[in-house]
């Protein structure tokens, strides 16, 4: 365990840790773009120089190991000239196109010129010229412009999917990122390069100009894709939310996140959500508000709800499943509850990174809570049952994730043979799949970001998530859905009590607003004929 | 003055290039003497003749194959021959007209440092070089030379030759590892390095063609008989590449220690046209300039070299007359570099193309005043930053051209032609 | 605002105040009579008044040379927008050498404040306060400015050309 001192901080590291892994994992700051802690070391930005007592020459961090009593520096006058020059080398050939440049707010470049750079660069040469806007894939777009040719990308494509679709085309400073001819970008993890890229050369054609980085904002959750359960980052605003990003776990999912899991973000947003309630009574549609939908089944249904049967799915968290089998095992007396599997033959399917078959989150989750609750049916029983017209009030918890279920119609179609059918779903429901049983509800409920909770991973590991923002308020949590279905009442607590509602104000409310007590101090009245 | 002939004794008959020619005039007799002694014995040799790497950066050969791990770890040995410093063509003539000498030579170093396998890096341009190692190559495998069994003493060693495809870089020893191993010839970090993990990750050891060719003297005589050539700390003989404007240009071999002065007016015979000198880059294009004066002091080894701010080098000596204009040349250098730089490190990548772009502006009568102190700012900010020296190849003509012939690039810009030949550059190329 | 009162028995006397008073408007009424060229009122709607042409009046959205808008939706003058009328919807251009262009820009004039933030913010000459003033409207959408109205309306004749030209940049190497 070697000791070394970095700006007059005395840290203790382990054998083989890097000057900048050093300094950022002790939170110092230091200018780099090629190193990644996720990938190797390349060593070619020469941008995290640091001088070390003794060595009359500035060094670079990421490629020199920390060995005992090291005297390390990054503030000296010396150091900040060597940045100062590698920021102007990186900038000399790259375009000034921040305007239209989706990294803009986010890019690694500004960062770094704001802190070392505000010089006037005295390029007065003209600058390269590469391609400009190259479709690498389906989901990346290349602008070889702004490459400042980090090779992080191509480490990512070499290490750690392993594909190598990308390299460095050509030499000197015509070198160009690029794919080989028929190869195009297309693994399952390509929108990783466009997280680590340090600036805007690599953008996502799915986000690409959608949104000004700066205009969003940004919470942690957990990714509803698979039973992988990658920590992950939405970035929204009051118009939806606009992409997922993966967030460091070093347990579950590294740096790293699938292409799949990214798109998820559209389930939530309102485009694709249930927003109105749905009642039909024999032929009769009729829309009404959420809460009044689930008042209204206990009204209608309050003595057939006993003994209904339940269907629930594994996108479900520990804590809806809790209050589901309570209530079902409790208050409506039934043990009728059914484990909806999508394609379960392909649950044990892996890709060797993060991909799993089983498209569930919460798979381990609803098996330990069947376990708990010593209940045991099997879903082709009540395929049957509804076969048979044997099900008289039948409540499922429509999967949030309806990407992961394809046959999602058609299951629909199957369970409206149930005389009372009361559908709790986040996601839109078509009125054609739900014309077939006798009463029919449709309830809309809050999704995993609108909620907190806790998800089971493959690997038994629980991971809880906070609430990250509301984009569908009148929607119902499933507690709130099944206290009105049993005839209780819910009440919405104030924004200053509990502390899942303060989670709200810390996201939904910017840091810089003046709190009312502080405007309250503040308050004074006019009086007439004063000054 | 005398020539010195430890290496170029037989260079000047045709058949040398033979193996009956080469055996005929002592060859490989030097092999079966070192397969005899213990490989310790041969590496204490070379380390007591102070034989210096040939390639340019002068590393001591004997301290380098000291680095090797003392395991029984597979290793590698590879000849650099991709002679790619403009201005050198000294590899070119023991390629075409001692390849056995090559080959002998690196027979005794594989078997001296434990390698059974070598390779001959030869550059992509070097086609007739190329096809004449190949065929003493085959040559050698024929009679045993090479191949398991060498010379029925139970040693085993392979050699090939691999064409390089023409990058400059590729002469950097990491980057031609990078490009044997089938990459893209890029160096790569040190540490490690090479002699630790290089090519295919195994101990590797990469010396100059001249390198491995002058082992054969120094087993065969003695590390005291070599060093009764060159000076104390830069022993033996070197290969010079004499071009420019001297009578007659060529390779000489003369002792280190030869002062400049002697290999330009008595080997190379003087300056063409009776012209007075004016400048001369005695390493290779990346050694800094001498003007006339300082030739005048310089001689031909490592350190007085070094103390007059340049170095030895790959022992390019490239004579410049007073018709040249300094400001032109350059233009050659900063575009060679700026073409040659593997794009790899930023500082490097962007600062030769930078540097190239002033200077051609300079050349095509754009230059501002200021232009002179942005090249030697930007050459500094180059110097030691990137993980090669091609960098710093580039940077160091840059600061020693201006800080030498300021007048000419002043004049330059502000009448925007050449002080010397009085047209500019434009017109000078149409 | 803060009313001024004196108090004290002068303060009493009104009737020398309401005679200078008048004394004033009778005189400036004289002055005008004689004199109708110095009146400082016009006759509004048959006169008009014509600003400088600094003043800060209804945006303008300038075009380049082949007519198209010059914005290139970086979104600078909506974020800089005190009042946050300007409603901008980006799309991706065919062009290459465009890439970004909106498809959609609304400035909302009814909360918009005049301040020349968005002018400021511009790196492309995009947008420009113009001299313009009257903008009457029937109901609130009419105030609701987009593009055809920003850009093209019938009195900048086909629109105001930018200053900064893609061409010229591009020759220029920056």
């Amino acid at each position: 365990m070697p000791k070394c001192t970095i700006n007059g901080k005395e840290i203790e590291v382990k054998e083989g840790t890097s000057i900048i892994q050093a300094m950022t994992e002790n939170g110092q700051r230091i200018a780099h773009y090629c190193w990644h802690p996720g990938l190797s070391v390349a060593g070619v930005c020469r941008l995290c120089m640091v001088e070390i007592e003794g060595n009359p020459r500035v060094q670079i961090a990421c490629n020199t190991m920390v060995t005992e009593g090291m005297k390390i520096n990054n503030t000296s006058e010396k150091v900040k000239e060597a940045v100062k020059w590698g920021l102007d080398f990186h900038l000399i050939n790259h375009p000034l196109d921040c305007p239209i440049c989706d990294q803009a707010g986010e890019c690694g470049l500004q960062d770094q010129y704001m802190e070392y750079g505000i010089y006037d660069s005295e390029m007065a040469e003209r600058k390269v010229k590469k391609h400009k806007v190259v479709s690498l894939g389906d989901r990346i777009v290349l602008d070889s412009e702004r490459c400042i040719l980090c090779s992080r990308c191509v480490r990512f494509t070499d290490e750690v999917t392993g594909t190598k679709e990308l390299g460095i085309f050509n030499r000197g400073d015509r070198s160009e990122i690029g794919t080989f001819e028929d190869r195009p970008l297309n693994n399952k993890y390509s929108i990783n390069t466009v997280d680590i890229c340090p600036v805007g050369a690599l953008t996502s054609k799915d986000f690409r100009f959608k949104q000004r980085v700066w205009y969003l904002k940004d919470g942690d959750t957990i990714c509803t894709g698979c039973s992988t359960g990658c920590n992950t980052k939405v970035y929204f605003n009051r118009e939806g939310i606009f992409r997922i990003k993966p967030r460091f776990n070093k347990e579950v999912n590294g740096y790293w996140m699938c292409d799949e899991g990214r798109d998820l973000y559209k389930v939530f947003n309102r485009e694709n959500r249930q927003i109105k309630a749905l009642k039909k009574l024999g032929h009769s549609f009729e829309e009404m508000l959420p809460g009044a939908a689930a008042k209204d089944i206990f009204k209608n249904l309050s003595t057939s709800l006993q003994g209904a049967s339940l269907v629930v799915t594994g996108q479900l968290s520990n804590e809806d499943l809790q209050k589901a089998f309570s209530f079902f095992t409790g208050a409506l007396n039934s043990k009728q509850i059914y484990h909806w599997k999508n394609n379960p033959e392909s649950w044990s399917d892996f890709d060797g990174l993060l991909l799993r078959g089983d498209k569930n989150p919460n798979t381990k989750g609803v098996e330990k809570c069947f376990e708990e609750f010593q209940i045991q049916t099997r879903f082709e029983d009540l395929e049957a049952a509804l076969e048979q017209s044997q099900i008289s009030t039948l409540v499922v918890m429509v999967p949030e994730n309806i990407f992961a279920y394809p046959d999602l119609s058609a299951k629909l179609k199957h369970f409206g043979k149930a005389k009372n059918l009361i559908l709790l779903s986040s996601s839109l429901v078509s009125l054609e799949d739900v014309r077939g049983g006798a009463h029919c509800w449709v309830v809309p409920m809050k999704t995993t970001i609108e909620k907190s909770g806790s998800f089971i991973n493959h690997n038994g590991l629980t991971q809880f998530f906070k609430k990250v923002t509301t984009l569908v308020s009148e929607a119902l949590t499933v507690d709130q859905a099944l206290t009105l279905m049993g005839g209780g009442e819910v009440t919405v607590e104030m924004p200053h009590s509990s502390s899942e509602t303060r989670f709200l104000v810390d996201y939904n409310h910017r840091s810089d607003q003046v709190k009312a007590e502080a405007y309250k101090k503040n308050e004074f009245s006019f009086k007439r004929g004063t000054l | 003055m005398k020539e010195v002939q430890l290496l170029t004794e037989h260079y000047s008959k045709p058949e040398y290039r033979t193996l009956k020619g080469y055996q005929q005039w002592g060859g490989y007799e030097t092999l079966k003497k070192a397969l005899k002694m213990p490989p310790q014995q041969i590496i204490d040799e070379v380390k007591n003749s102070g034989l210096r790497g040939r390639g340019g950066a002068g590393f001591p050969t004997g301290m380098k194959w000291g680095f090797l791990p003392k395991n029984g770890e597979p290793r590698f040995l590879l000849c650099n021959g991709d002679e790619g410093e403009p201005g050198t063509f000294k590899d070119r003539i023991i390629f075409e007209q001692a390849p056995h000498q090559l080959i002998e030579g690196m027979i005794i170093s594989g078997f001296a440092i434990g390698s059974k396998k070598g390779y001959i890096y030869i550059r992509g341009e070097y086609k007739k070089p190329a096809a004449i190692i190949e065929a003493a190559l085959g040559e050698a495998y024929e009679v045993g030379l090479l191949g398991k069994n060498i010379l029925g003493t139970g040693i085993d060693f392979d050699l090939d030759v691999y064409w390089g495809a023409g990058a400059y870089i590729c002469g950097e020893e990491t980057g031609m590892i990078s490009s044997l191993e089938g990459d893209k010839g890029q160096p790569k970090l040190k540490p490690p390095f090479p002699a630790v993990q290089g090519y295919l990750k195994k101990p590797t050891i990469v010396n100059n063609v001249e390198t491995l060719a002058a082992v054969v003297p120094i087993i065969r005589d003695g590390a005291t008989a070599y060093r009764q050539f060159g000076t104390e700390k830069s022993p033996g003989t070197k290969l010079f590449s004499l071009s420019g404007n001297v009578n007659k240009p060529g390779n000489y071999e003369v002792s280190l220690g030869t002062p400049l002065k002697d290999l330009i007016y008595d080997f190379g015979g003087g300056i063409k046209g009776d012209r007075q000198l004016k400048a001369v880059i005695p390493g290779g294009s990346s050694a800094p300039v001498l003007t006339a004066d300082e030739v005048l002091k310089a001689n031909l080894d490592y350190e007085s070299l070094a103390g007059l701010g340049t170095m030895l080098g790959s022992g390019a000596v490239i004579v410049i007359d007073d018709s040249q204009c300094m400001v032109d040349l350059l233009g050659v250098l900063t575009h060679f570099y700026s073409h040659e730089s593997c794009g790899q490190c930023t500082p490097c990548r962007e600062g030769t193309g930078w540097l190239n772009k002033i200077v051609h502006s300079i050349l095509e009568g754009r230059g501002r005043l200021q232009d002179i102190e942005l090249l030697e700012k930007v050459a500094h900010q180059m110097k030691g930053k990137t993980i090669c020296a091609l960098s710093d190849a580039a940077a160091l003509p840059v600061i020693s051209f201006i800080t030498k012939f300021r007048d000419e690039f002043e004049f330059y810009v502000r009448e925007g032609r050449s002080k010397v030949k009085g047209i500019s550059h434009a017109k000078m190329h149409h | 605002m803060s009313v001024v009162q004196k108090t004290g028995p002068s303060s009493k006397w009104y009737l020398p105040g309401i005679v200078v008073g008048l004394g004033i408007t009778i005189r400036h009424l004289f002055q005008n009579l004689m004199n109708p060229k110095k009146m400082p009122t016009i006759n509004y709607p048959e006169e008009k008044y014509e600003y400088g042409p600094r003043f800060k009046g209804n945006h303008v959205l300038t075009v380049k040379k082949d007519g198209s808008l010059r914005c290139t939706a970086c979104m600078l003058c909506a974020t800089n927008c005190p009042a946050q009328c300007i409603t901008i919807v980006a799309s991706e251009h065919n062009d290459p050498t465009v890439e970004k262009f909106p498809i959609n820009y609304e400035i909302d004039m009814l909360r918009c404040v005049f301040c020349g933030f968005c002018e400021e913010a511009c790196p492309v000459d995009a947008i420009r306060m113009g001299p313009e003033w009257q903008t009457p409207g029937l109901n609130g959408s009419q105030f609701n400015y987009d593009i055809e109205r920003l850009a093209y309306r019938s009195n900048l004749k086909g629109g105001v050309l930018s200053i900064v030209d893609d061409d010229e940049r591009h020759k220029s190497g920056i």
